[in-house]
């Protein structure tokens, strides 16, 4: 796997060229609406209602269009000027057909997301039917200089793939950790934020997340398809509730469906993986240990479960498992 | 550069204190109208920095051909159920304000240090130098 993040800063390596490579690749186009789709879903913003997020390092404006078609207002903020030229042609362009008359492709577009989404049906034809089009705004700057907003200005936050460019220090001044912890207080309170990224290894995942945590931000990181390399992705996910817990990762079967969906139309949605559903039963650990008391059937069912898991050779449980032992004397 | 988002942009260069509201220096403007989204701007208007919006206007509106829509020197947006009662004549120019008009060219200036942002084909660059971090 390239890593471009390795060969200098962002703003070098997205010049024109770069630029128009990964805006007119089909493949990065379905991969960046994929983990929008995914991001917004995390989020877990009140349906039926617009909202003013912010997408820092939004590029070429791919996953702005995303949030577009949700009905949501973004600013976005990156720090190649070649890429937010893209981003403002796109949009220029948007404004156009909105000024002429109704695309037919955006139509199909909508429709399909009606489909998907059935609680957001009466909001999405109401977009349709007015023609809105509110495109975003742009921003050109670094993200590890500390956004330039002031606090409590956004209703959430997404970042897709552009985390791991800050996991780096190209010149002696741009320490990682002071670049990543800039970045923080500009949300609304009780705000989400999502953030994609590639981490290059395990300890950069862990770098992120304390990070975040010493901001003061609860919440963790999803890995979702943990098995697979290639649709494996990790969403930080990241809330100012203090007893957030992050839902969880989606796994098995449905990574080789996403490939497949992606090269389709639109992408397959799986029905076992509403977000809503994950986060409503939160994973509470083993119960603790009674004074004096032993190991609860709970706690050795929960263990023999885990040990299970790790794949390690395990007794089948029976009515006997965990059983009262006679009193001795 | 939609008013909206300068109503949230705020200077972060080293040594000020607040960098709010950026002063904005004009050399082209757009207007271009879009429908009302009454609901999103409702869920909007409590965190809109009014006086800072007032002040936006004013610097702009000598430079529109069109004359913008007059808001009231002053006005308590910042209770969400108060601005249900707001009347459409109202919330319209609200819109207009907050989403039609664009800063094509120009500058935005920090109130404290005076440091100068370009904004060119409506994007600001807020990119700090080295040693303003």
């Amino acid at each position: 796997m390239s890593r471009p993040e390795l060969t200098g800063h962002a703003s070098l390596f997205y010049n024109e060229k770069e630029a128009r490579k990964y805006d007119s690749s089909s493949r990065m186009v379905g991969i960046q609406r994929e983990i929008t789709e995914r991001a917004i879903e995390l989020l877990k913003l009140p349906s039926n209602r617009p909202s003013f997020i912010l997408d820092v390092g939004c590029g070429s404006g791919l996953s702005g269009q995303v949030l577009e078609e949700h009905g949501h207002v973004w600013v976005g903020c990156d720090v190649s000027r070649d890429m937010l030229n893209m981003a403002n042609e796109r949009i220029e362009r948007k404004r156009e057909e909105a000024m002429g008359e109704g695309d037919s492709s955006e139509d199909d577009s909508d429709n399909d997301m009606n489909d998907n989404n059935d609680s957001n049906n009466d909001f999405n034809n109401s977009k349709g039917g007015t023609e809105e089009s509110s495109p975003g705004d742009l921003l050109h700057h670094d993200m590890g200089t500390g956004l330039p907003f002031r606090p409590a200005s956004f209703d959430a936050c997404i970042s897709i793939s552009a985390l791991q460019w800050l996991c780096y220090s190209n010149t002696k001044e741009q320490i990682p950790k002071k670049r990543l912890t800039a970045s923080s207080h500009h949300y609304t309170k009780g705000a989400r934020a999502v953030l994609q990224f590639y981490p290059e290894s395990s300890e950069h995942a862990i770098l992120i997340s304390e990070c975040a945590a010493k901001v003061g931000f609860a919440g963790g990181i999803v890995v979702d398809y943990p098995n697979s390399t290639k649709a494996k992705k990790h969403y930080l996910v990241l809330s100012f509730e203090r007893s957030y817990k992050a839902p969880q990762g989606l796994t098995g079967l449905e990574g080789a469906l996403l490939n497949e969906g992606r090269s389709g139309s639109g992408g397959v949605r799986v029905a076992d993986k509403d977000p809503r559903r994950a986060a409503g039963k939160k994973s509470r650990g083993p119960p603790r240990k009674k004074k004096g008391g032993g190991k609860t059937k709970e706690w050795i069912l929960h263990k023999k479960e885990t040990q299970r898991k790790k794949g390690k050779d395990t007794r089948k449980d029976t009515k006997f498992t965990g059983r009262k032992r006679p009193m001795r004397f | 550069m939609r008013l909206l988002t300068h109503n949230f942009l705020q200077s972060n260069v080293r040594g000020t204190e607040k960098g709010y509201p950026l002063n904005i220096e004009v050399t082209t403007i757009k207007y271009e109208e879009s429908p009302v989204d009454k609901e999103f701007l409702l869920n909007l208007l409590p965190k809109v920095n009014y006086n800072a919006l007032v002040a936006a206007v004013k610097q702009m509106s000598p430079h529109c051909e069109q004359p913008l829509p007059e808001l009231p020197e002053t006005m308590d947006v910042s209770n969400a159920e108060q601005n249900q009662n707001l009347d459409d004549a109202t919330i319209s120019n609200l819109h207009k304000v907050l989403f039609d008009v664009y800063l094509v060219e120009g500058w935005l200036i920090c109130p404290d240090t005076g440091r100068k942002f370009p904004v060119k084909e409506c994007i600001p660059n807020m990119i700090l130098h080295e040693d303003e971090i």
